[in-house]
């Protein structure tokens, strides 16, 4: 349950709001860290903890494209989420390329989740940061002028701390 | 509408109209000029949101900014300075010297590419749509769409069918054309956020997450504003198409708001060939239900075509047995037992008895020599109260707003009377103030400025309490000669020091307006009597009577209870009817729903029940004659605003049944052939007019008497107001109270405050649930699922004390009466309270609280 | 003389093939558009055209139509789509054979046949029902309602052609 292993946090959050309500974006994002995506079940977590009924947290985490939703998508989103912008100043420094190398290199779709469920790979819009293209959000955090070579260095990484956060 | 309304000149198509400032364009055009500028997303009773862009008009200012005055050229005409693109006519207001231009080719073609648009991903589904005929979309497609389209068919979005947000409405998703009525009406008029749009562009979909999905009170309404076929109902799937529907002018039966509605009839094959209701369809009244109707309302329709309900009537044999008879022998024998009765008759009615039929049965009972005339259920009372400061004639709470404080009185309002729930929110959204005097938390809550909270049973003195501070309240004065009695308020001291109680004095003697809902939740009657009264000289005494949105509306146990009362049936005299020697029920079930009507009626020779349906009173009748239901005949009821109301014959007769006034006419008739049989209702009622002077107004074509109503639906253009029904039934109308009549003086009796007795063990309090097990509401299958389970609710802390959790099944014993309930356990519910909800049990409950316990 | 003449076309007449023919054991074929008897049409997979969409019965010019429609479900299917009819009705008494209904048929489900012998010695007997119309399914295929697979008939109205 988020309200008691994350009391502190939502604490947190709700003295900056004025009421309820309005932490119901940060709450979504806490419970998709936790849960690794949003569902059914989670969002009637956050309803409750904003006094909201869930559908209305429903049509907020269907609105932004930054939640996931496991009952929409199918399946779970990967450990590590993979947003890379293929708008046209990007693609022109050839972020297009680059986003169709990664796709291969981690065998999947776009929009697709690695079988070992640590990547999810995807396209989209605008992340305002054309000047660094070809770039990539992963779990919100920028990673920018982009080629191949780094980013297969990078994948070996996260997926070395995978392990060793299994393994520890 | 408020008092001062400043009009100014607008120009629409070059015609100059004078307008109410700051209204809205759609409407403007629409009433005034008759002028229908096509809408998708707008509707007249929610707030513009421009999503649809059909509404687009190109619009211009004729002002001179120097003089303000509008300038004219030459040949008088307006010199209009227009916009240099078009404009959404439903987010804007009208303002002096505005000029629309809705016919231009650049309005026209602007339209014709929304429709085009709209259409590039909706369904070819006119055939098999439940809104195919009369659709919104259809309309202006036939009005704006191109013959051809430009977008390829293959193009189309395929989306699910048939999804059920809940049972009772279906959606689906390829018609939506995402106008958001649906959720703003579930938002900003009902309260209850239950639908929402998920996703965004091409992918949104309208989605329910709520327990059980869609759950609001109003779900059906959404199908009527609905201007494409998305949501239908699931009652009036398929059932017919809306070209063979005959519109028949109804009321719902069930509630003391006295919706309009309207029955959509056709013959049916399946019935046998007769008229039968497909569907329930709001039929707007400003004053009563504007064009809104409860869940319960649409859908309960079903009872008047129930397999189990009484065709013939049936004499009980000596031995027991019931035997069916004709009408004629049936008549005879009540007859009979009638001429010797020697006056010991009494008579009891429920809340679905049209006023034309207690009329009669009045009559009836006066002409053999009785007098008892009992309500049933006999849980409210204040007849005098309500003839004194009920609210004022004209009383519209679409008028109620800022300036407006609404009392609520000992009732769960959302339960009790929904319709009154949902104009009360409306209310309070426009600014009025929400006062509750309720014991025990309900849906109002959220929107209340001020609770008075007490104990289940002390409501009264929570009024007195009240008066005593307004009493108290700085510059309170009392015109004395509007009301005798003021020194009886003085003398009876009430307590004006009770923490809050200043702050809810200050809400009703600041208000330019003030209406008292009362209700009955934890009263007994004579209680109830008190708190009736007691509310009503608050008001007096305050000033806040005798005119529109000002006064006393008793939150009714049904439909015509009000009427009940004003043709001379009172609770009080429930239980003395009951205990007459030979006994006429006429539409209740006393036995089956309060077991100390069981102690009474036993005493009773000879009970004359006349009833829809089997039930444990008509097990004890020695004649059971069969009802017929409100839509199988026609007459009049008495709303809770004292609105008497028409309705008329919509359904063909099942089986051979009468019209109570019918049969107490003919009996009147064969004990005394002095006595003429009435021919009609309208005839009845021409009596009635003749003898109660309060009805003096009330005929038929009184009743059935029209005006022009705002907003303008139910004509042609289905996409203004949806598919709610004008009204071509009559709006009905309000008998004056005394308070209204100039020079009459009113009376105060100031009611004592009890003594709070200390409170030992558990209390049950009966609560009204909106869908419960009676067989007037529950032979609608479909609404099953949403009815609840027979329960009783406890406090955390009496739970724990009997050891009992959320879902045990628990036995509840009073008196010597016992039910078996499932337990619910709860932190809103007060400490030594069970409260038990009337009519969902097997066996009654009682119908007035009082001392239970609770075994596991 | 002119007696002849008149011998001579009557031997004329003698010698040609007579213009009646002897119904009902001969029938005379009746024009290609000829608008006879209804016919409820079928899918080649059996299920039924009509949708019960009543539009027929709005068309009709003498109110000869009924229809009362009900909802198809997976597991018994009369047509495709969420709508089939229930009950179908034609009063040939009042039915003046205007083929308005076929033109209204969003389906092509109802289409005036060859049939033309259509007596009957009561006058409740001119009621012809959905049975009466509908035509036998294709060889080998299955009556409606049929089971079919979830989701195979979700579509009503079958796919038009984009009108060039």
């Amino acid at each position: 349950m988020l309200a008691e292993k994350y009391a502190d946090k939502i604490a947190k959050i709700r003295s900056k709001y004025p009421d309820l309500r309005s932490t119901v974006m940060p709450l979504l994002y806490i419970a998709q860290e936790e849960y690794g995506g949003l569902d059914e079940s989670s969002l009637r977590e956050v309803a409750e903890l904003c006094d909201l009924d869930p559908t209305e947290v429903k049509t907020i985490a269907g609105f932004y494209t930054m939640y996931w939703e496991n009952d929409e998508k199918g399946y779970k989103k990967g450990k590590y989420w993979l947003q890379v912008c293929t708008d046209l100043p990007c693609a022109l420094r050839g972020a297009d390329q680059f986003f169709e190398q990664l796709l291969d290199h981690l065998g999947v779709e776009d929009g697709g989740t690695t079988e070992d469920g640590m990547f999810t790979v995807e396209h989209v819009m605008c992340l305002a940061a054309c000047d660094k293209a070809p770039m990539l959000q992963c779990n919100f955090h920028f990673l920018e002028n982009l080629d191949m070579e780094k980013m297969k260095a990078k994948i070996e990484e996260w997926r070395a701390e995978a392990k060793e956060r299994e393994n520890g | 509408m408020p008092d001062k309304v400043e009009f100014v000149t607008i120009f629409i198509d070059g015609e100059a109209y004078q307008v109410p400032k700051g209204a809205n364009l759609v409407d403007v055009a629409k009433f005034y000029a008759d002028n229908d500028i096509p809408v998708f997303c707008y509707h007249p009773k929610m707030s513009p949101v421009g999503m649809c862009r059909m509404c687009l008009v190109e619009l211009g200012n004729s002002v001179d900014r120097q003089t303000n005055d509008i300038k004219y050229n030459a040949d008088g005409k307006p010199e209009v300075m227009w916009f240099p693109k078009l404009q959404t006519a439903c987010t804007t207001t009208v303002t002096h010297g505005m000029a629309v231009r809705t016919d231009t080719p650049k309005v026209t073609d602007a339209r014709d590419d929304v429709i085009e648009f709209i259409l590039t991903s909706h369904p070819l589904d006119c055939p098999i749509c439940d809104k195919g005929g009369e659709c919104p979309l259809q309309n202006l497609t036939m009005r704006h769409g191109a013959g051809v389209s430009r977008f390829d068919f293959d193009n189309k979005l395929h989306l699910d069918k048939h999804v059920p947000l809940g049972e009772l409405i279906y959606l689906d998703r390829e018609r939506c054309i995402q106008c958001a009525r649906c959720t703003r009406f579930c938002d900003e008029v009902v309260g209850d956020p239950v639908l929402g749009f998920h996703e965004r562009g091409r992918s949104l979909q309208i989605v329910t997450l709520s327990d059980p999905p869609f759950d609001t009170y109003f779900s059906g309404n959404t199908t009527d504003i609905c201007p494409v076929g998305a949501l239908t109902t699931a009652d009036f799937r398929f059932g017919a198409r809306p070209w063979e529907l005959n519109e028949v002018p109804s009321l719902d039966p069930y509630g003391p708001e006295g919706a309009n509605i309207s029955l959509s009839t056709r013959l049916d094959r399946d019935s046998g060939g007769v008229t039968i209701i497909k569907r329930v369809m709001p039929r707007q009244n400003e004053y009563v239900n504007e064009i809104w109707i409860s869940d319960k309302t649409r859908f309960g329709h079903h009872h008047s075509r129930a397999e189990n309900r009484l065709s013939k009537p049936m004499v009980r044999r000596e031995d027991g047995t019931l035997e069916t008879v004709s009408w004629n022998e049936a008549l005879n024998t009540i007859a009979e037992v009638l001429k010797k009765s020697a006056g010991s008759v009494g008579a009891v009615a429920g809340p679905m008895v049209s006023n034309e039929d207690l009329w009669e049965l009045r009559q009836l009972v006066e002409l053999t020599g009785g007098s008892k005339l009992g309500i049933w259920p006999a849980t409210m009372t204040g007849a005098e109260a309500v003839a004194q400061v009920g609210v004022g004639t004209g009383t519209n709470f679409k008028d109620m707003g800022k300036g407006t404080t609404i009392v609520v009185v000992a009732s769960d309002l959302e339960e009790e009377a929904p319709i009154w729930f949902l104009r009360t929110k409306q209310a309070r959204d426009r600014g009025a103030k929400l006062m509750l005097l309720t014991a025990r938390p309900t849906k109002l809550d959220k929107y209340a400025a001020c609770i008075l909270r007490h104990h289940h049973g002390e409501t009264l003195n929570a009024v007195n309490n009240l008066i005593g501070a307004v009493l108290s309240s700085d510059g309170f004065t009392f015109e004395e000669s509007r009301a005798e009695g003021f020194d009886t308020v003085k003398k009876a001291k009430y307590k004006g020091d009770e923490a809050g109680y200043d702050e809810a004095a200050k809400m009703i003697t600041g208000a330019e307006n003030v209406v008292v809902l009362v209700g009955h939740e934890g009263l007994t009657l004579a209680q109830h009597g008190d708190v009736m009264q007691s509310a009503a000289n608050l008001l007096i005494l305050t000033g806040h009577v005798g005119k529109p949105n000002n006064g006393l509306i008793p939150v009714w146990p049904g439909a015509n209870t009000q009427g009940a009362l004003d043709l001379g049936f009172s609770a009080e005299a429930t239980a003395d009817a009951l205990s007459q020697s030979v006994v006429i029920v006429a539409g209740a079930d006393p036995v089956g729903t309060d077991p100390a009507a069981k102690a009474f009626i036993a005493s009773a020779d000879f009970v004359i029940a006349l009833s829809m349906f089997d039930t444990a009173t008509t097990a004890i009748a020695k004649v059971i004659l069969p009802r017929q239901s409100v839509p199988e005949r026609d007459g009049t009821f008495t709303n809770g605003e004292r609105r008497v109301q028409r309705f008329y014959t919509a359904q063909g007769l099942i089986g051979d049944t009468r019209p109570d006034w019918k049969v107490f006419s003919q009996l009147s008739n064969l004990i005394d052939p002095a006595v003429k049989v009435r021919l009609s209702a309208a005839a009845v009622m021409a009596e009635i007019t003749k003898n109660v002077p309060r009805y003096a107004e009330m005929s038929y074509k009184n009743l059935a008497r029209m005006e022009k109503q705002f907003p303008d639906v139910g004509g042609d253009d289905l996409y203004y107001g949806g598919t709610a029904y004008g009204n071509h039934g009559g709006l009905g109308v309000q008998w004056p109270v005394d308070a209204e009549a100039a020079g009459k003086k009113l009376t105060l009796k100031a009611v004592k405050s009890e003594k709070t007795a200390k409170r030992k063990g558990l209390v049950a309090v009966p609560v009204r649930r909106l869908y419960d097990r009676s067989p007037e509401f529950s032979a609608s299958q479909m609404m099953h699922q949403r009815i609840p389970s027979a329960y009783a609710q406890l406090s955390r802390k009496d739970a724990e004390k009997l050891k009992v959790v959320e879902g045990d099944d628990i036995t509840l014993v009073f008196g010597d009466g016992k039910v078996r309930v499932t337990a619910k356990v709860d932190g809103s519910t007060p400490e030594g309270v069970v409260l038990v909800p009337v009519n969902l049990t097997d066996n009654p409950v009682p119908t007035a609280p009082m001392a239970v316990e609770v075994e596991k | 003389m002119s007696i002849f003449k008149g011998l001579g076309t009557v031997v004329k007449h003698l010698l040609e093939d007579p213009v009646t023919i002897s119904y009902p054991e001969v029938e005379r074929p009746v024009r290609e558009r000829f608008k006879g008897k209804h016919a409820l049409k079928r899918y080649d997979n059996g299920l039924e055209k009509c949708i019960g969409c009543a539009l027929c019965a709005a068309a009709c010019p003498a109110d000869a139509i009924w229809v009362e429609a009900a909802e198809n479900t997976d597991e018994e299917r009369y047509s495709p789509g969420e709508r089939y009819a229930k009950t179908y009705e034609i009063n040939m008494l009042r039915c003046i054979f205007c083929g308005y209904c076929e033109d209204a048929c969003p389906t092509e489900a109802i289409v005036l046949e060859h049939e033309y012998r259509l007596s009957f010695t009561d006058r409740r007997d001119s009621i012809y029902t959905k049975e009466m119309l509908i035509d036998a399914p294709p060889d080998g295929v299955p009556e409606t309602p049929q089971k079919v697979e979830p989701g195979a008939f979700d579509r009503a109205i079958p796919d038009m052609e984009n009108p060039k």
